[in-house]
């Protein structure tokens, strides 16, 4: 006989070797290796606080004829803890899916099952190919108070477990990030940058169902981000960046009326346009571009203090801002 | 049905649409902050299921998408004038129940009521341009409520107010297919059908 065994760990387990009597003179192996007679009470096979590393094929032989007269695959597990399950509509109006894992890992074969009712109404959660964990609903009716029920139910060998949601349709609408995002800088304004994005493709009913976008952004060497939300529209013309800093911007989405805002999108870096450095020979020359580059508003000679080269620590990235912020300010006079 | 598929009409639609949005979701902010405070006043736990109540119109809806334009004016006119006879009735009860005393709540409720007796209006006038007939209002109130408890007042409250919440947001989502540039053309999501 082969057959699977279960088992908990930390549990002791006794094996017969299937017919045979206690007294019989066996020979058991795991895994095709001898096990030692210390592990063996008469023929029957003893392993105490058993733990992951003793699953595997055991095998049992008679005596002086080896001949095969039990097998098992020992699977040692745990039943299953409370799974996790999320509930999110990224394709409103159309549905939403479900997804679900388990917390902890249980070593041998789960089965979930999961019912969702609205009211009093069972629906049915279409089980996705890919991922395994997941499965969609449809829905049948749009702008109902009556909340949807989910309840995950996860089983194996050694127990079961389960974790149920309620929500109502509005709660989880939440659309996929915005894709294509791009910044670019715009010829001759150093202090703008360009982006546009595109709608997520998931989103199937954009005209009807309107998006709602947040932007942030922020150069690179510092923390704080700058914000903007957008009501309508896939573009952005920022007007406040740093001259000559490299910014990191990303988007986010909200269905105008409902929901939660996305997650961020994939984040795009950009640097503003700047003026190309003029030669210097002379010191009329000198005179003639700091002039020059005070009315364009490009970072004055001691920004380059603030090149990523040269900055030795926070203490002088502060201090650099600071005297950034002060010419740029000075020459926001001169607009 | 010429005269409502005109360029002139169709520009006077997507204006008035566009409007009716904007009404829908200035109302629909306004009612969940008065939803806070009728929970909080009224005593009641916010997370309470409420059963549906008799006269309350429903913003569920099956097959929204498959709706013609005529259907969805004359739901959401339907919705609206009940929704106007409603709140009136609460407002009554609240200053019969409470007098002076919640006079922010009774203001609140006074103020929505104003939102949706706009709305409603404006639902006419958006009828008025596809030269639909404007149905009477005799049998949209509600039908004369039984004696209620204190607490079932309340109740039906939660579940007049959370249901228009919805209906705000339905609003807007109808007036939108409503704008649709197709719609001009008189080949869009249904305003060619007859009611």
């Amino acid at each position: 006989d082969s057959h699977v065994q279960y088992e908990r760990v930390g549990a002791d387990v006794t094996m017969k070797c299937g017919s045979m009597d206690w007294d019989a003179a066996v020979t058991w192996t795991a895994n095709g290796t001898d096990i030692d007679d210390s592990h063996l009470n008469g023929s029957y096979l003893i392993l105490k606080n058993v733990d992951l590393s003793q699953s595997g094929q055991y095998s049992c032989y008679e005596g002086s004829s080896w001949h095969l007269k039990y097998q098992t695959y020992l699977r040692v597990g745990t039943p299953p803890k409370e799974p996790v399950l999320m509930c999110r509509s990224n394709n409103y109006p159309k549905g939403f899916y479900c997804s679900w894992h388990l917390p902890t890992p249980t070593y041998i074969p789960n089965t979930f099952n999961i019912s969702v009712i609205h009211g009093t109404k069972d629906m049915v959660c279409e089980k996705d190919a890919i991922p395994k964990n997941r499965c969609h609903i449809r829905y049948l009716q749009l702008f109902s108070t009556v909340k949807y029920k989910v309840t995950l139910t996860v089983t194996n060998a050694l127990g079961k477990n389960f974790t149920t949601l309620t929500f109502d349709e509005f709660a989880i609408v939440k659309p996929d990030p915005p894709e294509s995002v791009v910044a670019k800088p715009v010829p001759n304004n150093p202090r703008r940058l360009e982006v546009s994005w595109q709608n997520p493709s998931s989103w199937p009913d954009p005209e009807s169902f309107p998006l709602k976008f947040f932007l942030r952004y922020r150069p690179l060497i510092l923390d704080q981000w700058q914000h903007v939300e957008l009501s309508d529209g896939t573009s952005h013309t920022i007007t406040d960046a740093y001259a000559g800093k490299e910014y990191i911007i990303q988007v986010a989405a909200k269905d105008n009326d409902i929901g939660t805002w996305s997650d961020w999108s994939v984040a795009v870096h950009a640097t503003p346009w700047t003026e190309e450095p003029k030669h210097l020979t002379t010191e009329a020359q000198i005179t003639e571009t700091t002039s020059a580059s005070t009315s364009s508003f490009m970072a004055p000679p001691t920004t380059k203090i603030c090149d990523k080269g040269a900055v030795v620590g926070s203490g002088a990235v502060a201090v650099c801002w600071t005297a950034g912020l002060v010419v740029a300010a000075y020459s926001v006079l001169f607009i | 049905m010429a005269a409502a598929d005109s360029p002139s009409a169709a520009l006077r639609r997507r204006d008035l649409c566009s409007r009716g949005i904007r009404l829908a979701g200035k109302m629909r902010a306004d009612v969940v902050d008065l939803l806070d405070t009728y929970v909080e006043q009224q005593g009641l736990d916010a997370s309470a299921t409420v059963a549906a109540v008799e006269g309350v119109p429903l913003a569920a809806v099956e097959r929204w998408d498959e709706q013609t334009g005529t259907q969805r004016l004359l739901e959401n006119l339907a919705a609206y004038r009940a929704f106007r006879a409603l709140l009136a009735q609460m407002l009554e009860e609240q200053r019969e129940q409470l007098g002076e005393a919640d006079a922010g709540l009774g203001r609140a409720l006074a103020a929505v009521l104003l939102q949706v007796s706009a709305f409603a209006y404006h639902l006419e006038e958006l009828l008025r341009l596809e030269s639909r007939g404007i149905p009477g209002e005799e049998g949209d109130g509600p039908p004369p409520p039984p004696r209620l408890s204190l607490f079932e007042q309340k109740l039906r409250g939660l579940g007049v107010l959370r249901e228009l919440a919805q209906w705000a947001v339905r609003s807007a989502r109808d007036l939108r297919q409503l704008a649709k540039p197709s719609a001009a053309t008189g080949t869009a999501p249904g305003l060619a059908e007859s009611p």
